[in-house]
């Protein structure tokens, strides 16, 4: 196998170059953008973080439709402590990301004695659980109507350097550097020996009890952990948008991010990343500027169903695809290794 | 092993490359877009930024209809002179699809893109995303619901829709002309409308010295079957049925199950949008002598002097020949008559800018509202004097039509009444300082 | 004791409509796997039918009802041939798909009938009196015709050849084409029959409630709960669990309240999936 050697560092810096231009283009991203794109362009990137703790959860082959309130209960935790508590709101936004790990872990109890279907359906009953508690205990959830004056994001003033994060552009840079950080341990999760346990247990689960894998306590690992990032993903949202309400974390909101993660494909890191990324562009720009307001969730209805159907693995396998048919083009053999497995 | 070390380079590359790509194709789109399209000289722009799809789309979209009815004749008499000029008016609209966050974005959008000169929005969980905005921006904002004021937002107003006080009004007539009820019941959806309206509805009753015989029944927004819920409020046998501010597909089954589990007495409602198919799934015996708050806008009544809405006749004719009257209901004149207060507070500023307009909308205390001079009021409940409150129809069905019976005065109830008020409002947590 | 015979009453006609949707779901899920995220929505469309044949169109209402159940009765098979066929092995995208569908079908409601309520007037306004209790003829119908229905369905699973291929499909699809039968045949007709209950339970209650292009989400989740208690997989289940929660929950409103309710309910549904996962009466496990 090539891969040390002088094609290994080849190869290490070509991966490295990428990476640099990949944050280049990020970093001038906004600045390309109108104002009001640089705020969808903020909601998109904590948007990404949401759906690929989604992703380490799937791993292990559990479809979860909490995801979303999961997400809430760290937007509510970090929002209730900034307001009630006074904790700074970076320290909250971290406390938020465990409160939803501990949620997690609780649910997790009754959640991991049921499988697959039953699995999604009890994640929906118990996402609905803590909706119904925010909506019933006004004190301290506020009811109905949420939370609203959430504190912000508290401004730099370091002799001539001030940040403000009202403005879009400075909360996308602060929010592009935790998501890239969490993506980062997601993605170091994903490729550790924890993470192939996860894939394990997902393609072979009796096997791996049978090699002494507890599943259940992977299984709760994998969810505390995708919790903890989707907690983060809420309190960066209650910080920017200043509102949370339990309307905000229904099953509706929850059907976007399952529709994101498998439009994307969900066998690679990035395809829930692309999935976001396309179908937001798509929804919040490309059809509000075609002035198609009433048709909008048809055509994005259609959107769906056209790529379920003729992208079953994603539009992660768009590339791969191109790619095999360029090569053929080129008249060399396709090449059939960087077929998702 | 080394099959693994190959994916993982694969994968690797792949997600850079990816990621790259969609990150430059999200730029392309925002680069090819039009970024700022400033009206002419001659256009002045107002945003409307409400639901426009989805469950709560009936309270946005049919304003927009009637504001593009309202700027089709403001234009065709040359438009609104401001400072001894004519302007046009050109309605942007933007869908927020009820969620805060992308209220926000549809805000900066039209302040910072379209150059709009005042937002008008329905509010309620829209308004948190926005208030940020608003404050930064000094944009002049309208709501549908006035319990989104507070005093940190002096640039938000409730003109029209004093939701749910107006609803003092009619329990008041009742009490006067039917004195001989006694007892009441009431339901409400659990939700933002549905809360402070039974807390008005409360102090109302006790100020009239009805008695309530059961707590408010508090029913899921989710509900369809509303046969328990009318078991339940009939159980006691009460004198009046009060159906809060119930939206329009839970009154009618409401109505129905009343008359079909054998109701005989007095009904009163916030609304009662679609009353004729209400009667036809009831009686108009059943229906008669309905008490609720919003009128026909065909009423001849609303000719009278003092009310300030322009035309309404003439506005309900050309609405329901455009869209069709099924279309037609509360929101298709409240925003246009926001539209009316604006354009006069422009007038007298003798400029757009918002907060020229504002200080004219507010100056002496006063205000044109639809239904007649106004005050600028709700200190005591929102914190802040920019409810635009005073007289208010009371509307009874009478004969199979909706039939104004009377303008009362909000401010006079208020005036007599108000620790009644406050006293129920903090008791359901709806004082503005309780709020979240 | 009115109100305890009256809140009976209610109780059963909830039950009935609600038995119609949940044995419709569990069908489709039965004998495809798929999770039919649209079935409310298919209820819908059941309703407006009646709304543009009866109330606009002035045809009579059973007629308007049959209409109705033969109308998305197609609609389920259309969504078979187009969908959930073509994405057999792939149940997640069946869920996917049939969430795009439900879009579609909630606007093209509102492009067809407005997004305000639809308006039905009463096919009749007679009732009779059970003990005190008001039964109206309009919710008498909806739980004859759910007996009735269930009854037919029952027979035809037990008696045909369809019913028995039905159900060997449910059971075991590759046995069952092993067997013999033809699994595209089987399931064009299990989702003709789950989407024309869902149908004709929009279409027989369009009167009684106030159809929006938005209530499907209001009776999807329902539906949801009641499958659950009742197990996935079980037609029986659905209907005893139906009648279950329709008790409960309308004992509860009236004795409470409709928020209560709701949150009992959502108990119930938690409570049995901690202790038997697999529902009351479900019995198989899929994963």
């Amino acid at each position: 196998m090539p891969a040390a050697g002088a094609g290994g560092a080849v190869r290490r810096l070509a991966w490295r170059l990428r990476l640099v231009f990949l944050f280049a283009a990020l970093a001038a991203l906004p600045y390309l953008l109108s104002y009001s794109q640089q705020e969808i362009a903020v909601l998109l990137v904590i948007n990404v973080l949401l759906v690929s703790s989604y992703r380490l959860l799937t791993l292990t082959g559990e479809w979860s439709l909490g995801h979303v309130v999961i997400m809430g209960v760290g937007a509510y935790a970090s929002a209730l402590l900034a307001k009630q508590l006074g904790v700074p709101v970076p320290l909250s936004t971290l406390l938020g990301g465990g409160a939803a790990a501990a949620v997690a872990a609780i649910l997790s109890f009754p959640l991991f004695r049921m499988k697959g279907f039953y699995f999604l359906i009890g994640s929906f009953a118990a996402g609905e659980i803590i909706r119904l508690i925010w909506k019933r205990f006004t004190d301290p959830f506020g009811g109905p109507k949420g939370l609203k004056r959430i504190d912000p994001f508290p401004d730099i003033e370091a002799g001539f350097l001030s940040i403000d994060f009202y403005e879009p552009v400075n909360y996308y840079f602060l929010a592009l550097v935790v998501v890239s950080a969490s993506l980062f341990v997601l993605y170091r999760i994903e490729r550790s020996r924890i993470g192939l346990t996860f894939h394990a247990i997902h393609w072979q689960d009796r096997l791996a009890e049978s090699v002494g894998v507890d599943t259940f306590r992977y299984r709760t690992l994998a969810f505390v952990i995708a919790s903890f990032f989707a907690g983060i993903a809420g309190g960066l949202y209650a910080h920017y948008v200043g509102a949370v309400n339990p309307t905000r974390f229904s099953v509706d909101q929850m059907v976007y991010v399952l529709v994101w993660a498998v439009v994307g494909g969900t066998a690679t890191f990035h395809g829930p990343i692309l999935g976001v990324v396309a179908l937001t562009v798509v929804n919040e720009i490309v059809l509000r500027a075609l002035g198609l307001d009433t048709v909008r969730p048809l055509i994005y209805g259609a959107i769906l169903i056209l790529s379920v159907l003729y992208l079953p693995n994603g539009l992660e396998s768009l590339g791969t695809r191109l790619r095999a048919r360029l090569q053929h083009w080129r008249g060399g053999p396709a090449a059939t290794g960087s077929e998702p497995a | 092993m080394s099959r693994k070390s190959l994916d993982r380079k694969i994968s690797r590359r792949k997600f850079l490359g990816t990621t790259a790509v969609s990150g430059a194709t999200l730029a392309a789109m925002g680069a090819g877009l039009p970024r700022v399209s400033f009206a002419d000289g001659h256009t002045i722009r107002i945003g409307f930024l409400a639901p426009l799809t989805g469950p709560v789309a009936a309270w946005g979209k049919p304003g927009l209809d009637g504001c593009l009815i309202w700027a089709d004749w403001i234009n065709a008499k040359g438009g609104v002179d401001i400072g001894g000029k004519s302007y046009n008016i050109e309605f942007i609209g933007y869908d927020n699809e009820y969620d805060a966050a992308k209220a926000r974005t549809g805000a900066t959008k039209l302040i910072k893109e379209d150059g709009v000169k005042f937002i008008m929005m329905l509010g309620g969980d829209t308004w948190p995303g926005v208030q940020k905005v608003a404050e930064r921006e000094g944009m002049l904002f309208s709501t549908l619901l006035p319990s989104d004021l507070s005093p940190d937002s002096t640039t938000l107003v409730a003109p029209c829709e004093v939701h749910p006080i107006y609803n003092v009004t009619g329990v008041e007539w009742l009490a006067e002309n039917r004195p001989e009820l006694k007892t009441a019941v009431i339901c409400a959806q659990d939700d933002a409308l549905g809360k402070p309206s039974v807390a008005t509805y409360l102090a109302a009753f006790e100020a009239a010295g009805i008695e309530m015989q059961d707590e408010p029944l508090f029913f899921d927004p989710a509900t369809t079957d509303f046969a328990p819920v009318m078991t339940k409020l009939l159980a006691g046998n009460p004198d009046i049925l009060c159906l809060d501010t119930c939206y329009a597909d839970y009154v009618h089954p409401l109505c129905e199950q009343a008359f079909q589990q054998g109701y005989k007495g007095q009904i009163i409602s916030c609304t009662a949008d679609f009353y004729q198919k209400i009667i036809e799934k009831t009686s108009a015996e059943f229906m008669e002598g309905f008490i609720f708050q919003f009128p026909d806008f065909d009423d001849p009544a609303l000719n009278s002097e003092g009310v300030n809405f322009v035309n309404p006749n003439e506005f309900y004719a050309e609405y329901a020949k455009r869209y069709g009257a099924s279309e037609w209901s509360a929101v298709s004149w409240e925003y246009a008559s926001i539209m009316d207060l604006w354009a006069d507070a422009a007038g007298k500023a003798g400029s757009a800018e918002p907060a020229a307009v504002l200080e004219a909308m507010k100056a002496g205390g006063t205000g044109k509202h639809a239904f007649g001079t106004a005050d600028w009021w709700g200190t005591e409940l929102f914190g802040i004097d920019n409810a635009l409150v005073g007289n208010w129809p009371v509307v009874a069905i009478e004969g199979g039509k909706a039939t104004i019976k009377e303008f009362r005065s909000i401010p006079a109830w208020w005036d007599k009444h108000k620790d009644l008020m406050v006293k129920h409002m903090t008791a359901l947590g709806q004082m503005w300082n309780q709020r979240g | 004791m009115d109100l305890l015979w009256q809140t009976a009453v209610n109780a059963t006609y909830a039950a009935s409509y609600m038995a119609l949707i949940a044995v419709g779901l569990v069908m489709i899920f039965g004998v495809m796997g798929v999770i039919n995220f649209a079935h409310g929505e298919l209820y819908m469309v059941g309703a407006y039918c009646v709304v543009f044949l009866y109330a606009q169109e002035n045809f009579p209402f059973l007629l308007a009802v049959a209409a109705g159940l033969v109308f998305v009765g197609i609609v389920g098979i259309v969504m078979e041939r187009t969908m959930f066929r073509p994405l057999r092995d792939n149940p997640l995208g069946g869920l996917i798909a049939s969430i795009g569908f439900l879009l579609i079908l909630q606007t093209l409601a509102v492009l067809g009938f407005g997004r305000r309520m639809g308006h039905v007037p009463p096919a009749t306004q007679d009732k009779a009196e059970i003990f005190g209790a008001v039964l109206t003829h309009q919710r008498l119908f909806v739980i004859l015709a759910a007996i009735l229905l269930l009854a037919a369905l029952w027979t035809f699973l037990r008696r045909s050849k369809f019913g028995r291929a039905l159900r060997a499909c449910a059971q075991d699809a590759e046995a069952a084409s092993l067997q013999g039968i033809s699994m595209n045949q089987t399931a064009r007709i299990a989702m003709f029959i789950g989407a024309a209950l869902a149908g004709v339970a929009g279409a027989l209650t369009a009167p009684l409630v106030s159809p929006t292009p938005y209530i499907g989400h209001s009776i999807i989740v329902t539906a949801f709960i009641i499958i659950i208690v009742g197990g996935v997989g079980s037609l029986e289940g659905a209907v005893i669990a139906a009648v279950l929660y329709a008790f409960v929950h309308t004992f509860v409103t009236t004795f409470f309240d409709g928020v209560i309710a709701n949150i009992v309910g959502l108990a119930l549904m938690f409570a049995v999936l901690v202790v038997r996962p697999t529902g009351l009466f479900g019995a198989r496990e899929r994963a």
